[in-house]
């Protein structure tokens, strides 16, 4: 089938969710009101809380969830065909990603834009936020070493595509440094800051950085993992400087390539013409996980993810000119996350490769597909950079720094989000050196993942990094089931009709428990003694959210019949 | 208006775009570290007014008058309605 029919198909079915769906959940599930006046107006500061126009807030909303996740994960779940990929995209897309990401920034602007972990506090329980606390703390501690296997292996692929990556540190300070004095518009300053990273691709050709004699040498250490170790000691650093000396400007760099990328997709599918050659069904190999359930741990950013319930309530609320604006900003940014999604799935079946048969050397099994599969992406992407004329070669290393500069961005901010994470759990446990000291924190924010990435199990360099990946998936769902949690129980307590928010709620639950208890069996059968006893913390903390979801949503349904107070956002609305 | 000055008001007007699309949400970060900071001084200016006794009052007396015009919009992020005796602030 040709790639851009499936786009159009998919272009399509977005549309009309948006123009139809999401209309439904504004007026009948999330009753917004464009009179009610939002904390950007009522708690203005002219730093977090700022009014901003709905487009501009869109762009800063989808640049904050669009990273390497909607990527790796549909670029590995293409191996049991691109139909169940797609259509989970889709479908999760409009029924579960939109209703997630819409409605916690639907609640939290109706909670002085509370962040998703007070929410859960303050409209579940207490408990909620430790569970909430936990969770993150197990799904940052797999982003980081997930995202660090990814750099890992697209550096020990594309060596071309090292020291461009590392240019590109000192030319984010530097761009960071003269917008920051000059006070001057930004355009110029950025369109030469993007011309010049490229532009660093040649001197890449010409002094490819290549550890492997080191690692030859070494012998301990296999060229990926000299690389996490590498990594780490550099997010341990980067995450110890201020935010705005070099996360945020190489952020701003990254939203560009951002833009830049999803148009050499979109180009590239429309003038290429490319036609699908995987099967829309695989047959699972002996040996191999079987899609169902597996699929839906595997694709978690691009079909629904957590993190975006965080981004959403923590900064997106704060901004949000009217309450009405919440469906454009919030359904369309699960919207563009998707499409990215669907980018990877095209990218990884249209672009790779030209004949089914060369498909099936390249995801003949699920560990080798999981392996590969990123560089499956830079491949494809590259071959869709090739159809608008750009020479494969350097295709590849741009798709290759695309997608390492969103990955390192991510690592930058997981290892700092983690370092709150773990003072805050210290705290709450009464270990006060390692609450208030940074450097400890910091040190466990990074040794804890970099050991997972470095452990030794499965292939030759450590785990197989689909089951990792499917790991870290497991607590992403987990952290949207919670969000969709405190929606429900919200939309409950103001009698209002919760289904839209339950269904995906319960599917979500019911899919990542059932996967966690499989790979737990496999796990206790491969006498495998570090991922079992993780798989079954993960697994405890599912059932713990089952059981905190479903006593909050009956006491409030118990509430609504006996007449209890309609809206636990009146009184925020009274206070603010 | 002249071709050349329609270029010119176009030019700043993508540069405007820009800027809300792309920066402002940067410099947010910088406002925000600036107020982190500028938060701290206030709080070691102010240290009596919170029952706490400071050393170098008499040092950083001349601060004050610098620090006042938005102690009000300070005091209320920092969770506290009111501040000081009444007629000092609010």
């Amino acid at each position: 089938m040709p790639a851009i029919v499936v786009a159009l198909v998919v272009a399509v079915l977005f549309y009309l969710g948006y123009r139809y769906y999401s209309s439904y959940l504004a007026k009948k599930v999330y009753a917004l009101d464009p009179a009610f006046a939002t904390p950007a107006h009522t708690m203005r500061d002219g730093v977090d809380f700022v009014p901003t126009n709905k487009h501009v807030l869109f762009g800063h909303h989808f640049t904050s969830v669009a990273g390497a996740a909607p990527i790796v994960g549909p670029a590995i779940a293409v191996f049991w065909g691109w139909g169940p990929a797609l259509a989970w995209v889709v479908l999760g897309t409009i029924f579960a990603a939109g209703v997630h990401d819409f409605g916690a920034l639907a609640v939290s602007v109706r909670h002085r834009a509370k962040s998703i972990g007070t929410l859960a506090r303050d409209v579940i329980n207490k408990r909620a936020r430790t569970l909430f606390l936990l969770i993150i703390f197990f799904l940052l501690t797999l982003v980081n070493a997930v995202f660090a296997v990814v750099i890992g292996n697209l550096f020990v692929a594309n060596p071309e595509a090292v020291l461009p990556i590392v240019l590109e540190i000192p030319l984010a300070i530097a761009i960071g440094q003269y917008i920051y004095r000059t006070r001057s518009p930004a355009l110029v300053p950025s369109i030469v800051g993007v011309i010049l990273l490229y532009a660093s691709i040649g001197l890449g050709q010409l002094w490819p950085i290549s550890l492997a004699g080191i690692a030859a040498e070494d012998g301990l250490f296999t060229e990926r993992n000299i690389w996490v170790i590498l990594l780490f000691a550099y997010t341990f650093i980067a995450s110890r400087i201020p935010v705005w000396v070099l996360l945020q400007p190489r952020d701003y760099i990254n939203s560009h390539q951002l833009f830049i990328a999803l148009g050499v997709i979109g180009l590239g599918i429309i003038v290429g013409l490319d036609t699908i050659v995987a099967p829309a069904f695989n047959d699972t190999p002996e040996g191999s996980p079987h899609w169902f359930p597996f699929l839906f741990i595997t694709i978690a950013c691009g079909a629904i993810s957590g993190f975006h319930s965080l981004v959403s309530s923590g900064t997106t609320s704060k901004q949000l000119d009217k309450e009405t604006d919440a469906r454009y900003v919030g359904y369309l940014g699960a919207v563009g996350e998707g499409s990215l999604a669907v980018g990877a799935i095209l990218a990884c079946t249209a672009g790779i490769v030209a004949t089914t048969a060369d498909w099936n050397a390249a995801y003949p099994d699920f560990a080798t597909a999981s392996d590969g599969a990123v560089g499956n992406f830079v491949n494809g992407v590259a071959h869709f950079a090739g159809n608008i004329g750009v020479p494969l070669t350097i295709g590849t290393i741009f798709a290759a720094i695309v997608v390492i500069s969103f990955a390192a961005t991510t690592m930058d901010t997981g290892v700092r989000l983690q370092r709150y994470i773990v003072q805050e759990i210290a705290d709450i446990v009464g270990a006060k050196p390692v609450a208030r000291n940074v450097t400890l924190a910091t040190a466990i924010a990074v040794i804890v993942p970099l050991a997972m990435a470095l452990l030794p199990g499965g292939g030759e360099q450590g785990y197989t990094f689909g089951v990792l990946w499917q790991l870290f998936g497991t607590t992403n769902q987990l952290t949207a089931g919670l969000a969709l949690a405190v929606i429900a129980v919200w939309v409950t307590k103001n009698r209002r009709n919760p289904i839209a928010v339950l269904v995906p709620l319960v599917f979500l639950l019911v899919m990542t428990s059932w996967a966690l208890v499989v790979n737990l069996g496999n796990f206790i059968g491969e006498g495998d003694w570090v991922l079992a006893p993780l798989d079954a913390i993960i697994f405890v903390l599912a059932i713990w959210l089952i059981f905190e979801a479903a006593v909050a949503l009956r006491k409030a349904w118990l509430s609504t019949r006996s007449g209890g107070p309609v809206a636990a956002e009146s009184e925020s609305e009274s206070e603010s | 208006m002249s071709r050349l000055s329609w270029l010119a008001s176009a030019w700043r007007r993508v540069e405007a775009a820009h800027d809300q699309l792309f920066v402002a949400r940067w410099r947010q970060g910088l406002r925000r570290e600036v107020r982190r900071q500028e938060d701290t001084l206030r709080a070691l200016v102010m240290v009596e007014s919170l029952g706490v006794d400071n050393p170098v009052a008499y040092e950083t007396l001349d601060l004050i008058p610098y620090l006042v015009a938005d102690v009000h919009e300070w005091h209320q992020r920092m969770g506290r309605e009111s501040f000081g005796d009444p007629g000092v602030c609010c």
